[in-house]
């Protein structure tokens, strides 16, 4: 197994490269489309009726695109969309990184639609309502009020998305990527020593999957700040004094 | 309908047959939850400078009244009028709800904002201010509620009397013509209301224009100017502080004053 690392450390490394590279901007592009699609479903109703039935063909096809690639597998996704590109386009086949980099970010979408929607939902009424008791409109009291609270609230599962994606990018050797298991395929054509190419690759999935586990709560425990505050001046201290200290600390 | 709400000084010199004095009148209001009546043909109006406490038994309507104000909830039938105005079909309430704030039972500060930037968020995206002059807003009001030691902390750090505080110098920071306030103190354990009623007293007193609905008799009796009685849907009785406490008319008053 050490001669294989060995051997190979670069081949591996650029496994691990290409594995982390997909995982990571698939999460966050998915995430972005995510949060585009939760707010869209927020969008309280339009009272023009022809922007109203534009909505509603919005909300299906949303609905489609989530249900349809939450409800199949990802290998078979990154095939159809591979293979299907090449037929739109005269056999010629999409660039193998930027293929893997759109199927991962779309599928990881999906589940992070549903998912910042259920961040959205458990925020209470009450945050709605006091920002808009102030005069902002819906999209100020999203981006300021909701989505701060809801992707602080959601962290946990977003970092679980991309633990989950670390490991499934496994599947788009189908296509030919070359990220880390297509690399142990590889290197088992050449060694033949299957057994102990994989138990290698195994333990490479584990150091990624758990550092970044570790990673991750250790970003979250930093967001949630301060456990307490500090009382500035006394309390007969005058506004100008207050913003001072106040700017300086 | 004109989407741009005037100035009211404006609004007093061309719109002649409206007493300008008058900011808030609310016609024929009706207000409907499905079969749910709630609200019946309710009239009244609120004068600058006038302090109207809502009083009346639970379930009488007077929180779907005052969310019907702000246009939280769309009125069934009548009008409301915002210095003449008709705003109830009003395209963009935020226009309006810069104008009249409010104050809620349960606070509603922004738990990802320290207290500081709770007071700044409308000052900063509603009234555009820029970063300096938003701050100085939010300091003078802060400080006028006894709150400005804690603009670092976080709500969650805070007692229900300190965020109701914070709540009422966040609604003043967009200097609003009016200030809607929902059983402020009912969330409240009885050793903090104390504190957060006299700094409503201190509002009423420096002439803000304020609608209270509230199950604090003594207040009411105290600082307000105008009471209005309610229970069912419809206004029973209103009048002064004296006429509804010392010489109720109806029945269904001298019952509620009773036992309350
Ligand atoms: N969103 C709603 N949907 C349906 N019914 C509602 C809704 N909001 C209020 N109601 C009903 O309207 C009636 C009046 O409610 P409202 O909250 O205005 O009373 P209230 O006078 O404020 O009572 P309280 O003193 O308990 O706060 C109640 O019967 C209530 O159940
Ligand atoms: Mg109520």
């Amino acid at each position: 197994m050490i001669e294989i690392l060995c051997e190979y450390i670069t081949d591996i490394l650029i496994g691990v490269g290409y594995t982390m590279l997909v995982a990571l901007i698939g999460t966050i592009v998915g995430l972005i489309i995510g949060v585009l699609i939760g707010v869209y479903r927020t969008i309280p109703d339009p009272k023009n009726k022809f922007v109203k039935v534009l909505k509603k063909i919005g909300d299906y096809i949303l609905t489609a695109y989530v249900e349809i690639f939450r409800g199949t597998p990802m290998m078979v996704q990154a095939m159809v969309i591979f293979w299907g590109f090449a037929k739109l386009n005269n056999g010629q086949t999409l660039d193998v990184t930027v293929s893997g980099l759109i199927i991962v970010s779309i599928n990881t979408g999906a589940y992070m639609a549903e998912i910042v929607r259920g961040g959205i939902i458990s925020i209470d009424k009450g945050q709605f309502e006091g920002a808009h008791a102030l005069g902002l409109t819906h999209s100020q009291t999203m981006f300021q009020v909701v989505l701060p609270q809801a992707l602080r609230n959601i962290l946990p599962s977003v970092s679980n998305e991309f633990v989950i994606n670390i490991k499934d990018t496994s599947v788009l050797n189908v296509i030919g990527f070359t990220e880390l298991f297509f690399v142990a395929k590889d290197i088992v054509t050449q060694t033949y020593k299957t057994f102990e190419t994989y138990l290698l690759v195994a333990i490479v999935y584990f150091i990624l999957t758990f550092s970044i586990s570790m990673l991750l709560r250790f970003i979250e425990r930093k967001m949630d700040g301060n456990k307490n505050y500090k009382v500035l001046g006394s309390q007969n201290m005058d506004a100008e004094s207050y913003v001072k200290e106040v700017n300086n600390g | 309908m004109a989407e741009k709400l005037t100035p009211s000084a404006q609004i007093g010199q061309t719109n002649s047959a409206q007493d300008s004095s008058v900011i808030i009148r609310v016609e024929h209001l009706g207000k409907n939850f499905g079969e749910n009546e709630v609200l019946k043909d309710i009239d009244f109006y609120v004068n600058k400078g006038d302090v109207t406490c809502i009083i009346g038994p639970s379930g009488s309507g007077k929180s779907t009244l005052l969310r019907c104000i702000n246009l939280f909830e769309k009125p069934t039938s009548g009008r409301i009028l915002f210095h003449g105005e008709d705003v109830t079909a009003m395209r963009k309430p935020p226009l309006l709800r810069q104008k009249v704030g409010m104050v809620f039972q349960s606070f509603n500060l922004f738990n990802n904002l320290n207290v500081l930037h709770n007071c700044m968020l409308g000052p900063r995206k509603v009234l555009k201010l820029n970063k300096a002059d938003a701050e100085k807003t939010a300091m003078k009001y802060l400080e006028s509620v006894g709150m400005a030691a804690f603009v670092n902390a976080k709500p969650r750090q805070l007692s229900g009397g300190q965020k109701q505080r914070v709540a009422i110098a966040r609604a003043l920071c967009m200097n609003p013509e009016v200030l809607l306030f929902d059983e402020p103190t009912s969330a409240l354990d009885p050793e903090m209301v104390g504190e957060v009623l006299s700094t409503m007293k201190t509002l009423a007193e420096q002439g803000l224009t304020m609608l209270v609905v509230t199950h604090e008799m003594g207040f009411a009796k105290d600082v307000a100017n105008h009471i209005v009685f309610m229970d069912g849907g419809v206004i029973v009785e209103e009048g002064t502080p004296e006429q509804i406490f010392t010489h109720p008319q109806q029945e269904r008053t001298k019952e509620f004053l009773s036992k309350s």
